[in-house]
């Protein structure tokens, strides 16, 4: 592995006195796709929540372009270039996807790169341009997700973090933004994507890593992935159940 | 989109305030021309409602919190402007206990109205931090408890403001132009607010706060930030006051004349400019007939007991009635658009024509 662009050290994370991660270690490389995949409260969310600062953690480093980022403000974070799109497509429902673009563009905000990236993101989006000065709330799902997506991608990630961004889509939206994941890859995005379709993540992702009860119990490649792991296992367990991400013989 | 916009598009931009701003200045034109002198005063005591309401749009309409704290500010804008503004003589006369520094202090009305709204923005800016830290039912019971705070210190500090009793002799400056004036000057400074960085952060804030700190929005500060500068309008809009009304005392800061102000706010819709133009016109016109058909009712003797508090009564009610079938108020959260911009380029196609997904 190259350099690493985020590494990620023996992070724990709480929400009050649950501890929801206990020792997770990840590191990913410049322009790599990454999935964690694992069942719900596996801890793969709040692992994103507390790379971005959302969550504070308990305890463990968080690295990012060799420094240390680790307890920072989320402001602070954005700033040194990592975006999260939340579960659920959290865009700003009452303002207008112009305004919120806009948003995704303040924090690092320069009049002439804005216009540039506008027409960028209308490349990627065409429906956005349509959907311009229209609230963002009226959009559908698929067409917010994608405003999610673009709304991120306006501040220039380094890392582009994506929670679950096919959930509660239809098939062919997911295919949409799926592709979309790739191109973005392709085109140079370094994406750290935490996704319920383990089947579909594997298809596009360089490596993944397993997760179970707040613990990654496997790290590799989508081949090395295949071989050993169960994968239906990870998301057909009851979640709670460590066997579920046992390793195959 | 090209990056500079023509002089055609900017006007169809701000077409919305552009008509708000011609329909409130030829109403107080043909006031000024054809009126009674009480019309010319119930018009020039809209506009300083118009320029409260503003100002507290800014902060309330933009930030979602319910704010009972601003009349205060408008009550520190009017006691230093007015202290700033007075005679020395006058001052000695008016409040015999002002401590000797004050009575000596003189500026003119520019400069005393101006340092009303400064002192204003200053102490909101020293008490304001901790509070926009707090949100929903917590923020709006800590800033009703800071407006009682207001109005004990105005009540107690005798030397500065002559306690509980009327504070008076002031000139009165304020004309239906200069009211007028300054209501136009606050729209446009709401309106360009609400478009701006700072006022664009803050209502992604308010739409969602925990989404708005994962873009980068540093919360609280944006919170701050606008708390400061509404109440810098709010103390300006005190100072432009009290040189209308000539005289007042702390009850004019208090819980009646917020709750006005926040019913202004709520009917017309906190979420835009043109809700809070309408919401100010609506409420000054029940107002106003209203203090009519009391007088009237009250005259013809036929009620065995004097009709009081009519107002507010039907305020209230009708603030009811908008908070449960238009939460969003009679305009909403939107800027009215008379002429809706189509999006970039090709039209947008209709919402219903989109496939779910």
């Amino acid at each position: 592995m190259t350099d690493a662009l985020l590494t990620v050290d023996g992070l724990e994370a709480a929400y009050g006195s649950i501890r929801a991660v206990h020792g997770v270690d990840l590191r990913m490389a410049e322009g790599e796709l990454v999935a964690l995949l694992g069942s719900n409260g596996a801890g793969k969310s709040t692992t994103l929540k507390s790379i971005v600062g959302v969550l504070k953690p308990v305890s463990g480093t968080i690295r990012f372009s060799g420094e240390d980022i680790t307890g920072k403000a989320p402001e602070q974070i954005v700033k040194r270039g990592i975006s999260l799109v939340p579960e659920g497509r959290d865009v700003f429902g009452a303002l207008t996807v112009e305004e919120n673009l806009r948003l995704g563009a303040y924090a690092v905000y320069e009049r002439k790169q804005y216009q540039a990236d506008l027409q960028e993101v209308f490349d990627l989006f065409p429906v956005l341009k349509e959907r311009f000065s229209q609230p963002a709330g009226q959009l559908s799902g698929g067409e917010q997700q994608m405003l999610a997506i673009a709304r991120a991608l306006m501040s220039h990630p380094k890392l582009l973090m994506l929670d679950e961004p096919s959930l509660g889509l239809s098939p062919a939206m997911t295919d949409v933004i799926f592709d979309l994941i790739v191109r973005l890859n392709e085109r140079g995005a370094t994406i750290l994507l935490v996704e319920q379709n383990a089947e579909r993540a594997l298809e596009i992702v360089d490596r993944a890593y397993l997760f179970a009860n707040g613990r990654i119990e496997f790290e590799g490649t989508p081949q090395q992935i295949r071989e050993r792991v169960d994968v239906a296992a990870v998301y057909f367990g009851d979640g709670t159940d460590t066997d579920a991400c046992e390793v195959k013989q | 989109m090209s990056s500079k916009k023509s002089i055609r598009e900017a006007l169809l931009d701000h077409s919305t305030l552009l008509v708000l701003m011609g329909a409130v200045t030829i109403v107080g034109v043909v006031v000024q021309l054809v009126g009674t002198p009480l019309l010319k005063n119930i018009y020039t005591s809209f506009c300083i409602s118009l320029m409260m309401v503003l100002g507290l749009q800014m902060f309330m309409g933009n930030s979602g919190i319910l704010s009972w704290t601003h009349i205060g500010f408008v009550g520190v804008g009017a006691y230093v402007s007015g202290i700033l503004s007075m005679q020395p003589m006058m001052k000695q006369l008016g409040v015999p206990n002002m401590y000797p520094f004050l009575v000596s202090l003189h500026a003119p009305i520019g400069v005393a109205i101006l340092a009303g709204g400064l002192v204003a923005a200053l102490l909101a800016a020293l008490i304001s931090y901790p509070l926009m830290r707090l949100s929903d039912a917590a923020g709006v019971i800590t800033l009703f408890a800071t407006l009682i705070v207001f109005h004990v210190v105005m009540t107690q500090w005798d030397n500065v403001t002559n306690g509980p009793r009327t504070f008076f002799g002031l000139q009165e400056y304020t004309t239906l132009w200069v009211a007028l004036i300054a209501a136009l000057a606050t729209m446009v400074l709401a309106w360009f607010f609400r478009d701006s960085a700072l006022g664009l952060r803050i209502r992604a804030s308010r739409d969602d706060r925990y989404a708005a700190r994962a873009v980068g929005i540093d919360v609280v500060r944006v919170r701050y930030l606008t708390f400061v500068l509404s109440a810098l309008v709010m103390g300006l809009a005190g100072g432009i006051w009290a040189h209308f009304i000539t005289s007042f005392s702390p009850k004019a800061f208090y819980i009646a004349e917020m709750f006005t102000l926040i019913s202004m706010l709520v009917i017309g819709g906190a979420g835009s400019i043109t809700g809070a133009v309408t919401g100010a016109v609506v409420v000054t016109i029940v107002r106003e007939a209203l203090r009519q058909v009391e007088a009237a009712i009250n005259n013809a003797h036929v009620l065995p007991f004097e009709v009081f508090g009519l107002t507010e009564l039907v305020l209230a009610v009708f603030m009811v009635a908008v908070l449960i079938w238009r939460p969003v108020g009679v305009i909403g959260a939107q800027e009215a658009r008379l002429v809706r911009l189509k999006a970039t380029s090709g039209g947008g196609r209709p919402a219903e024509a989109d496939k779910e997904v």
